[in-house]
């Protein structure tokens, strides 16, 4: 037991070196190219927006302004608010139980779209 | 041991972990996800039925195979729920390390303001460092069990890193659950509140390092039989600064007046205090526990004990004269180690089903299969029961089996609390 226990720690922590060292030797994929009318968003023109009443998120690309929408949503707003101003794409799929959203959250999502996210 | 009891523990770990894995398994997403969020939830059911395996009750005790046993599955729970625990956060980032390695990162080790995750990283770090101080045996007990209580808090902490991601439907009551057993045991039993108190009524030593102190009831006695053991704290009184800490001690005596026997060897800080202990110190008593001796078969008898090994058959013929015919082979270091050896041979004297051999080994490891044929006890058909250290446990074991003995008419409890 004592062996298991050793040995699945150093793996672990060697896991955990791939993962960081990977983010030098792998480039990020760029995201995909945006509509030349549409409102293109950088990170840092996001994070601006990270307060309840002007609360914007950056969900698979796109750019939300869920301002309006924050008082109708039915977890409790300190599980929602940190993702204002960020990208929460992540948060997005990983609701209770780790499950994403639904299609009619979806929609419901499309109807604040308000751009894409760009790279700085 | 009945198929009940032998099937307790492994249904209690099924129930545990199917329960919140099918409540949360996962519908429609990608593969490493799915992995991740089912190993999350399947550690946390391990760690449920750890904690369960850790109560010292003596009701639930033979429904679950014995103390032994349910310290046995509950450090192999503890390290399984941990490995589990490991892989969850690296599937989760595998997941997302597809799409790109910065998110998988960024799943990891993510935004300081994002303390729910941060938090699912510090319950990890305290079972690694709990579990750590498991296996680290040459710790002081005392270190080692205050270390070993740092899991019970990493387990709170899982369980809130679960609560503060939003996921309270099943998690307030697992952790109520695991916050009723951490106070049930930290509270309830070890801090003696539930135990039996009693007075030391005498101490006398049978050997420089081996003391034997007989317990007076100042409430209802312990029902204890020979062959069972009892967990005993000793406090300040009389004199004596006792440690107040639970320890594990077959009974060598069970008197007619409710009165128990314990022998205690200096093995650590602890027991080696202990052999200081005078009349009127008091103590707290949990317990009985074990099974080892009871219901034996009326089949010839061999009754293997080493060292301190010796109390539990001690306990049993001072209860009463033999009906089997057994042997009892008798091995200890050298003639100074030699507890008991007196009042054995008077028992043997007595009673013509008893054949008493004895022997001091040295510090070699005594060769059995050459002492267990001078004292004719390797015929098969009889039942064995050893009591003392683990190796010469495993010797005599390999020794019997070899000569046809079958496994089910072997029995031993190895006291192996940590």
């Amino acid at each position: 037991m004592q062996r298991l226990y050793v040995g699945a720690t150093v793996a672990f922590w060697l896991f955990v070196a791939a993962f960081w060292s990977s983010t030098y030797w792998r480039p990020e994929v760029p995201l995909p190219a945006v509509a030349v009318r549409e409102r293109q968003v950088s990170p840092v023109e996001l994070a601006r927006h990270a307060t309840p009443e002007d609360c914007w998120m950056a969900i698979r690309g796109s750019v939300y302004d869920v301002s309006p929408y924050l008082p109708e949503h039915p977890s409790r707003p300190e599980l929602v608010l940190p993702w204002c101003g960020r990208e929460a794409s992540q948060a997005y799929a990983t609701k209770n139980k780790g499950r994403t959203h639904s299609e009619r959250a979806d929609e419901l999502l499309a109807q604040y779209r308000i751009g894409s996210l760009v790279a700085d | 041991m009945n198929l009940i009891r032998r099937l307790s523990i492994p249904l209690l770990v099924v129930a545990c972990t199917a329960v919140p894995v099918w409540w949360a398994f996962p519908d429609g997403l990608s593969l490493a996800r799915s992995l991740g969020i089912v190993l999350g939830w399947a550690g946390c059911g391990l760690l449920l039925a750890s904690l369960f395996l850790m109560l010292r009750e003596t009701w639930l005790a033979p429904w679950l195979g014995g103390l032994e046993r349910m310290y046995h599955w509950h450090h192999r729970i503890g390290v399984a729920a941990y490995l589990l625990l490991l892989a969850h956060p690296l599937a989760l980032a595998a997941d997302a390390w597809m799409d790109s390695p910065q998110l998988a990162w960024q799943i990891l080790f993510p935004a300081p303001q994002l303390w729910p995750i941060w938090l699912g990283w510090l319950a990890l770090f305290l079972l690694m460092l709990g579990l750590a101080a498991t296996f680290a045996q040459r710790l002081a007990y005392r270190s080692w069990r205050r270390l070993h209580f740092v899991l019970g808090i990493g387990v709170l902490c899982g369980l809130l890193h679960l609560f503060l991601l939003g996921i309270d439907g099943p998690v307030l009551p697992l952790l109520a659950l695991c916050v009723l057993l951490l106070g049930w045991r930290l509270l309830g039993e070890d801090s003696a509140r539930t135990a039996r108190p009693y007075l030391v009524r005498a101490a006398v030593h049978v050997t420089d390092d081996v003391l034997e102190i007989a317990l007076s009831p100042l409430a209802r006695p312990i029902a204890a039989s020979a062959g069972q053991f009892v967990l005993v704290a000793f406090f300040s009184g009389a004199g004596f600064r006792g440690c107040g800490e639970f320890h594990p001690f077959t009974v060598s005596a069970v008197d007619a007046d409710g009165d128990l026997r314990i022998a205690v060897k200096a093995l650590g800080d602890c027991t080696r205090r202990m052999q200081l202990i005078a009349p009127g110190v008091p103590a707290r008593v949990h317990g009985p526990f074990g099974s080892f001796l009871a219901d034996r078969p009326v089949a010839r008898q061999l009754w293997l004990a080493g060292g301190i090994g010796i109390t539990p058959f001690l306990a049993l013929l001072r209860s009463s004269r033999l009906v089997q015919p057994t042997t009892l082979l008798y091995l200890y270091r050298s003639t100074a180690d030699a507890a008991f050896v007196d009042e054995l041979q008077a028992l043997a004297a007595a009673d013509p089903k008893l054949a008493l051999y004895t022997l001091a080994t040295g510090d070699e490891a005594p060769n059995l299969e050459l002492l267990l044929a001078e004292a004719g006890a390797l015929v098969t058909g009889q039942e064995c029961y050893f009591c003392g250290p683990p190796g010469m446990l495993a010797a005599a074991r390999r020794t019997l089996l070899k000569r046809g003995t079958s496994p089910r008419q072997i029995h031993f409890e190895s006291f192996g609390f940590r």
